[in-house]
């Protein structure tokens, strides 16, 4: 898990699984990317929300029922 | 002085009492354009005639003969949406989008088209097809976005009122920035038609940018399609969270919105109610995961390799990171929506509105868009956003109301955020909060619509 956070291998490995090319540049971006979401990322995932009961059908222009 | 510098209810009232000209006034900010926006690049494209022909065809509607500016979001019959880009991952072409004919029914005239910030997904405007827009507080600052040009160009005294769209705080950022007032309505109440996300969009509205709210409820019943009517804020119940979004602000942004909170109390002769809402980070990154995940329908990976050469290294690197981006953490995102409506649902019960910066530091440079706060030095974007993302997650309305110049002179301004449908009061207590602070605010004008007219 440790090393799957590392935006120098979590980067290169999903872009060649979906067979995007990127350049240096684009890889720059990427790794600030991963860099500034990755960790928050990680901290939503962590969020115990299993016992939430979904908002089914949510209709966004009224309070949740 | 120009019937183009009334408000836009002044310009309204003025051709419906026979004033002013409607013909005159289109030619003057086709004028005003020609003469100012070099300086700023808020209006990327006009057409006079397809603008003399909405005019000749202008019902009698409440907007009828005024000119508005519509950012470069959605379809017009004759030009199709470029979304501040070099090329859309979307399909678009020509057409009468929703909020064109919304405007077209009012009577309202299109003079332009603005700005945006490329493919929306900027706070500050800096980044464009068309090349930045600019302030025109300062020109060497950011106008905000991603509706740049529309705020840019209503800032300027181009036009009185622009139509802008928020997703992640779109028309509420460049509204601050430039001094206006901004209105984002509830989630699909105002027009979206022919937006290239509108089937999948589940958080960007079409709003209005105006110099003040009683301007926003016009143009913003326009895009509604019913009258965002009148009220009263007496005894206006302010909610304020001490929390990042309030407190990792500059101190003259802190001081103009603390001082701003307390005037609107005063004036509704309400009251101000400290309240929790925990989860602030969450429901900003998942309303960030959100709006990249429904973006990301029908882009593949072959039309990643094969991207315009154009469209900026920031946005090819994003675009093709966003694919990367985890389903659980998408699906997290969409019970954090959950959670926080159902926070939201219950705060509202205690409170009318919740109150905060809108942005934590006045406009910074174009060139280095970072803003120094208590926290650190951050980039414009990652501080603006955890102030706007909730209301785009959650679908409530907020409004963005200037309320004092910083030490460069740059706007500051408050945000207000309301119960779904709540729009109208959001607009009732700008009114109040104008009212408190004598106009000041909402009839300061920047310096670039103070310059006199060549040969004046």
């Amino acid at each position: 898990m440790e090393a799957a956070d590392r935006a120098e291998q979590f980067i290169p490995v999903g872009l060649a699984s979906l067979r995007i090319e990127a350049d240096e540049v684009d890889l720059a971006v990427m790794n600030a990317a991963h860099q500034m979401f990755w960790p928050a990322i990680r901290a939503l995932l962590s969020l115990d929300l299993g016992d939430l009961e979904p908002e089914r059908d949510p209709d966004l222009s009224r309070a949740p029922q | 002085m120009s019937a183009l510098d009334l408000s836009l209810r002044g310009q309204a009232a003025a051709i419906a009492a026979g004033e002013a000209d409607a013909a005159e006034l289109l030619d003057a900010a086709l004028a005003r354009i020609e003469e100012r926006n070099p300086a700023i690049n808020a209006v990327v494209a006009t057409f006079p005639e397809r603008s003399r022909a909405m005019l000749a065809e202008a019902p009698d509607g409440p907007l009828r003969g005024v000119p508005v500016v519509i950012k470069d979001e959605w379809p017009l019959p004759w030009r199709a949406q470029r979304f501040g880009a070099a090329e859309l991952l979307a399909k678009t072409a020509p057409g009468e989008s929703g909020p064109y004919r919304a405007l077209r029914d009012a009577g309202a005239v299109i003079v332009g088209v603005g700005n945006m910030h490329e493919l929306g997904s900027g706070s500050t405007g800096n980044v464009s097809v068309y090349g930045a827009a600019r302030n025109p507080w300062d020109t060497e600052r950011c106008p905000g976005g991603s509706s740049s040009g529309p705020a840019a160009a209503t800032a300027a005294g181009l036009v009185a009122g622009a139509v802008g769209a928020d997703g992640l705080g779109s028309v509420r950022f460049p509204a601050a920035y430039c001094g206006l007032t901004g209105l984002k309505p509830t989630f699909g109440r105002s027009a979206m038609a022919g937006h290239h996300m509108e089937a999948v969009t589940t958080l960007i509205v079409s709003g209005p940018l105006c110099a003040d709210a009683a301007d926003c409820r016009l143009l913003g019943s326009t895009l509604i399609g019913e009258e965002l009517a009148a009220g009263d804020a007496s005894g206006l119940r302010i909610g304020v969270v001490r929390d990042t979004v309030s407190e990792d602000v500059t101190p003259e942004v802190g001081e103009a919105c603390g001082a701003a909170i307390e005037a609107l109390r005063a004036e509704t002769g309400g009251e101000i109610r400290e309240i929790e809402l925990a989860d602030l980070d969450a429901a900003t990154l998942a309303a960030i995961l959100i709006i990249n995940g429904e973006s990301l329908g029908g882009v593949s990976p072959e039309r990643l390799n094969d991207l315009d050469p154009d469209i900026s290294p920031i946005n090819r690197g994003f675009l093709k990171y966003r694919m990367l981006l985890p389903a659980a953490a998408i699906a997290q995102a969409a019970r954090v929506r959950t959670l926080m409506r159902r926070r939201l649902a219950a705060l509202f019960e205690e409170v009318d509105v919740i109150a905060w910066p809108t942005i934590p530091a006045v406009a910074p440079p174009l060139e280095a868009p970072l803003v120094e706060l208590p926290s650190g030095t951050q980039t414009a974007d990652q501080a603006n956003v955890r102030g706007a993302a909730l209301a785009n997650l959650t679908g409530i309305p907020a409004i963005s109301v200037p309320v004092g110049l910083g030490s460069e002179s740059l706007p500051i301004a408050l945000q207000l955020q309301g119960a779904w449908g709540a729009d109208a009061l959001l607009l009732d207590a700008a009114e109040a909060l104008e009212r408190a602070n004598g106009r000041r605010w909402v009839d300061a004008r920047s310096p670039l619509a103070q310059t006199e007219p060549a040969g004046a």
